[in-house]
């Protein structure tokens, strides 16, 4: 495919958030460069799914949610009053925990569904819908029975359907919630490969609890951490090198070699 | 290559002889145990049942579950009588009224009770002339009217009571409860003092109106169950592909909850396809066909049995057991249709495999 768009820069400024009367997260300053891999590590419940959130307004639809501060992309502040949140989620992609095909369409569907949801016209839906599968790793397996109902697959190919149904919207910047971690090491395996691909064209932020995983396919890392009773934050951000090779703070440094969390 | 052979396919279920005797006997004995009983004590047969065969069951299955799992088998016996004893008891009840229905109606089916009207029809014009073809019009046009409008605005509540995160969504759940509670008859009521007050006169549509209140709730709530039904995951995934709103019902959720707004529909229907007392306060029974449900008199199926059976000829009665089964017929007839259309899309999709 030649029409591929250029990666976007995705940086927050001073990302706090509420539910209800609970702050969870404090002033998150973070930057995701270009065709960068970014790792956000920490232990349950430090706000790490809630910040990924932010990142293309999904965080808005929680009851009670509130917000503080600013995320741009490519400059453009996404919170602005101008901005729309659908436009937003169009170019900033999402692959959530649990995979989540919609179970009344068949694979090919399932596929074409963003274009269909977001009111595009499709133009080549097969080419489309070969390169989509192509691109995360799942073409060789499906290609026989694009007529089959999404949910006949295996949970490693629901996932990894769920990354081709994204990357056919073609977005600038794809956000992954902890992708792996239903899945057995065969298919997690794929997924890194695939990542690892998508980021020649693609921006990637990825949550995980794996520290192996985030060592193998990122760039940079921001490790997270909520003390009790206080709201979390970024405690270290560097290159995946330097957060886990030689960490600065004493906490960094404890949870990547496993002594907490 | 070498095969190893497996015993059997399920060695769960492996035959265990003196076991399977023992059961045998449990279920032989009491029950020829408890007829003897009844004709030699003179009892009531439904009182034997219970009084008798029921605790003598009990205890034949407790004493084979004692004797195959010690205590903890007298629970599991003693839930197995009691389920089958008690599902057999409803299974009878419905076969004996479906059984009724069938014998008394069949005298009066024929072809041309499907097809004619009871205009030149008396008391004592014999059974192959005439028929109830008016009547079933009738009810599928004052049905299809509230289906018309409670269907769409009951999924409509439903969308309302699970999508939006409104905050008087709690009063509109509690209303729609307490509706569902209406009894007919009221809303029959209501619907007969609007129609004294504005002289609109009676028609298929004013029994429809009647009928309205009480399709709706059942609609409303029993779709609202099978849109909460559908995970939220799946809304959230359409919204990250940027769907608006609008877009991720019509095209996920909605699909997703196909079945059980069927299901919606048909309870629905089944709450107003039998009633009698509101149609009978807000229309005018004719016995002639009437294709307009907005003016004049419409007779419906319950309406035509309410009328026919009080009356003391034979031949009338017999009509009204006819027009009963008809009913049947029709309700079996729409539940089949409704099935078949919430599965069709689905099942050609696997078929293609």
């Amino acid at each position: 495919m030649n029409s591929l768009s250029t990666a976007s820069t995705l940086r927050s400024e001073d990302i706090s958030v509420w539910f209800g009367e609970r702050q969870v997260l404090e002033k998150v300053n973070l930057t995701f460069p270009a065709n960068q891999v970014t790792a956000l590590i920490g232990p349950s419940g430090c706000g790490k799914s809630t910040f990924i959130r932010t990142l293309n307004r999904m965080h808005e639809l929680i009851p009670g949610a509130g917000l503080a501060g600013a995320v741009y992309l490519d400059g453009e502040d996404i919170y602005n009053e101008s901005t729309d949140a659908v436009s937003v989620r169009i170019k900033v992609g999402m692959v959530f925990q649990k995979p989540n095909p919609f179970p009344t369409m068949t694979i090919k569907d399932n596929i074409l569904s963003g274009l269909r949801l977001s009111g595009r016209k499709i133009e080549n839906a097969e080419e489309l819908v070969e390169t989509s599968l192509r691109r995360a790793s799942i073409w060789n397996e499906v290609k026989d029975r694009l007529n089959d109902q999404a949910i006949s697959l295996s949970g490693g190919q629901q996932q990894r359907l769920c990354i081709a149904r994204s990357l056919a919207m073609d977005p600038k910047v794809i956000l992954m919630d902890e992708p792996c971690s239903a899945l057995d090491p065969g298919s997690t395996r794929r997924i890194e490969e695939t990542i690892q691909e998508l980021s020649e064209t693609m921006t990637i932020v990825i949550v995980t609890h794996n520290m192996q995983q985030a060592q193998r396919v990122s760039d940079q890392t921001a490790f997270f951490l909520a003390d009790e009773n206080t709201p979390g934050g970024v405690v270290e951000f560097g290159s995946t090198e330097q957060v886990f090779n030689g960490p600065i703070d004493q906490r960094t440094n404890d949870y990547v070699n496993g002594h907490f969390g | 290559m070498s095969f190893s052979v497996r015993p059997t396919v399920q060695p769960w279920r492996r035959a265990n002889l003196k076991r399977r005797f023992e059961i045998l006997l449990a279920v032989a004995i009491p029950l020829p145990l408890t007829m003897l009983f009844a004709l030699l004590s003179n009892l009531d047969v439904n009182l034997a049942l219970i009084a008798v065969f029921l605790p003598l069951q009990l205890i034949a299955a407790g004493l084979v579950g004692v004797r195959a799992y010690g205590k903890r088998g007298i629970g599991d016996a003693a839930l197995v009588v009691i389920t089958i004893f008690f599902s057999t008891f409803v299974l009878v009840l419905l076969l004996s009224v479906l059984f009724s229905v069938i014998v008394e109606g069949g005298r009066a089916i024929s072809w041309q009770f499907f097809s004619q009207n009871n205009v030149y029809v008396s008391p004592t014009t014999s059974l192959e002339y005439g028929g109830v073809g008016h009547a079933i019009l009738g009810t599928l046009m004052v049905v299809g009217l509230t289906t018309l409008a409670a269907v769409p605005l009951g999924i409509a509540m439903a969308v309302y009571l699970t999508q939006s995160q409104s905050k008087t969504r709690n009063l509109v759940r509690t209303f729609t409860q307490a509706l569902s509670g209406l009894p007919s008859v009221v809303s029959g009521l209501f619907i007969l003092t609007i129609i004294e007050a504005t002289q609109m006169g009676r028609s298929g549509f004013t029994g429809a109106l009647a009928l309205f209140p009480l399709m709706l709730p059942t609609v409303a709530r029993v779709a609202e169950e099978a849109l909460r039904l559908v995970p939220v995951d799946l809304r959230y995934a359409a919204l990250a592909l940027g769907a608006p709103n609008y877009r991720a019902f019509f095209q996920v959720i909605l699909p997703a909850a196909k079945s059980g707004l069927m299901t919606a529909l048909l309870l629905g229907l089944a709450r107003v396809v039998g009633e009698t007392a509101p149609l009978i306060l807000t229309m005018n029974p004719s016995s002639s066909t009437s294709l307009n449900p907005f003016d004049g008199g419409m007779t419906t199926l319950p309406t035509f049995i309410y009328n026919y059976l009080a009356s003391s000829y034979q031949t009338s009665q017999a009509r009204a057991w006819g027009a009963a089964l008809v009913l049947l017929m029709v309700v079996g007839l729409l539940f089949g249709l409704a099935r078949i259309l919430s599965k069709s899309k689905t099942t050609k999709k696997k078929a293609s495999k």
